[in-house]
């Protein structure tokens, strides 16, 4: 097989986990609401209720598309497609198995190999604030303009502690590559960044549910003051967009929050794991923090804004910068 | 004005992730518990004779005429309008008996007043509650859809007579 065959397959394979994944997040999140409510959730579509996405996905294919008076038609139509693309471009650089062969053909997999992986995962990661803030200015619509200004504000503050708790992780591994921070932590359990950067990790956490808008900081929607915030105006697939953009976005953080700490693909105490055991340790680590997502989403109150801001700005990155500092001098005098 | 007290934070407190955690630990045993939910259609609510469900006619003994003599006292009384009864004459001793008995069941508002008002023991309030259809037309229920035996309504005739026995004791069972 030839090495285009083999990446074209590797796209198909990861895009279509992906997409599944997306779509198995959206019932995991009513689900796992209903029980921590008491309750049993949807359980009416397929066994189970595991089909409940498919009909949902069927339903917003048939519902009208609203474009409403005084939008900014282009940009309005535009905005769901920026917000749901930087997630899954993002995907492609996550490494998520060791080495395998397919075809003859020796390769990782993930789409592409880049040695500025965790640069370009930060860089197309700060793209998705567009889909919000056009979203919400597009719609000509008060609460739409809110949920996107603070959508803006909410991502740049938290950037900065998310990109800060990576640095200190590349500056360990001495490597921006993906696969290179993975391989890093391979071995026993206690290699694992989570263990030599205790606080990076907590910071990383808290700022990928910022990030990705979720509660309890997810100003950009705020159903009880902004009416579903940039959303508000949208509906239809370009509504579901938005959805997918998100849950997708999720996926990405959970899956970055396992390859940075948590050791990836690495199965712990085996060093020469057959790939499919990478895998599976991949995706239970993902699915860890996707439950975690979840899981805080259904327990927490959202913040006020100020607190958020107060948080970005006065705690998390001083904390993330002062562990940068200390990373960096237990590197230089280490190494 | 009101001057709120805030309570003051312990330090243990002001870090809120232990808060978090304990938060989280709430519900993830709420996870666990047992759920509340009742499948609907699968699992019927549970009916007493108390429930006042939609109002059945009452069919006599031979299983063929109703116990109605169509004196129009229920028509009367219903707040919501919902009975309509067009009365004829019958050879039977009775001499008059509905010839049109129809409940708009989208009026009907459950009250039991077409109950209560009923001298002769015709018409009842069942634990039928469900009501769903695809036409406004359907939903007008008349005699073929209200007629039920004495059998299937008796638990509810029994809990009206207990309650009413005081002034019902002398009336007759048509």
């Amino acid at each position: 097989m030839s090495v285009f065959a083999v990446s074209l397959l590797k796209v198909l394979l990861i895009y279509g986990g992906m997409l599944t994944l997306a779509a198995g997040m959206t019932l995991a999140e009513r689900k796992v609401s209903a029980w921590i409510q008491y309750r049993i959730g949807p359980d009416r579509v397929g066994p189970f209720g595991t089909l409940q996405p498919v009909a949902d996905g069927i339903k917003f294919l048939f519902k009208e598309e609203l474009v409403p008076a005084g939008a900014n038609r282009f940009l309005f139509r535009m905005a769901p497609v920026l917000a749901a693309a930087p997630p899954m471009l993002a995907v492609a650089v996550i490494p998520c198995a060791g080495e395998l062969t397919i075809g003859g053909v020796q390769t990782r997999l993930s789409i592409a190999d880049l040695d500025i992986s965790a640069l370009y995962v930060v860089a197309i990661g700060g793209l998705s604030i567009y889909g919000v803030i056009l979203g919400g200015w597009s719609s000509n619509s008060k609460y739409s303009l809110l949920g996107g200004l603070r959508a803006s504000a909410q991502m740049v503050s938290y950037e900065l502690a998310l990109i800060l708790c990576i640095l200190s992780v590349t500056l360990l591994a001495g490597s921006l590559n993906l696969h290179v921070i993975v391989d890093a932590q391979a071995g026993p359990i206690w290699n694992w960044n989570v263990f030599s950067q205790p606080l990076a990790f907590l910071l990383f956490v808290v700022a990928t549910f910022a990030e990705t808008n979720r509660h309890p900081f997810d100003f950009a929607e705020c159903e009880p003051e902004l009416v579903g915030g940039f959303h508000t105006e949208y509906s239809s697939m370009r509504f579901a967009l938005f959805f997918l953009g998100e849950y997708c976005a999720m996926i990405v953080m959970a899956s970055l929050t396992a390859t940075f700490f948590l050791g990836g693909a690495d199965v712990p105490f085996w060093r020469d794991a057959p790939w499919y055991l990478g895998l599976c340790a991949f995706l239970a680590k993902t699915s860890l923090f996707l439950f975690l997502f979840l899981w805080v989403r259904w327990t927490l109150p959202r913040f006020r804004f100020d607190q958020l801001m107060a948080l970005g700005w006065k705690v998390m990155l001083p904390l993330a910068l002062a562990n940068l500092f200390l990373t960096g001098v237990y590197v230089s005098l280490a190494g | 004005m009101v001057i709120v007290k805030r309570k003051e934070l312990s330090p243990w407190e002001r870090l809120y992730l232990p808060e978090v955690a304990r938060g989280l630990a709430l519900t993830l045993r709420a996870i666990f518990r047992p759920k509340v939910t009742r499948r609907y259609p699968e699992e019927p609510l549970p009916v007493t004779p108390v429930t006042r469900g939609q109002p059945r006619l009452v069919l006599l003994e031979d299983g063929e005429h109703l116990a109605c003599v169509s004196c129009g006292l229920c028509e009367a009384a219903c707040p919501a309008y919902a009975i309509t009864i067009d009365g004829g004459e019958t050879a039977r001793f009775i001499e008059r008996e509905p010839v049109r008995f129809e409940i708009d069941m989208l009026r009907c508002i459950l009250c039991g007043f077409c109950e209560e008002a009923c001298p002769k023991d015709a018409i009842f309030m069942s634990d039928e509650l469900e009501l769903a259809d695809f036409s406004r037309r359907a939903q007008v229920y008349d005699i073929d859809k209200l007629k039920r035996p004495r059998a299937a309504l008796q638990k509810r005739i029994d809990y009206f007579y207990g309650v009413n026995d005081r002034w019902r004791k002398s009336s007759s069972t048509s």
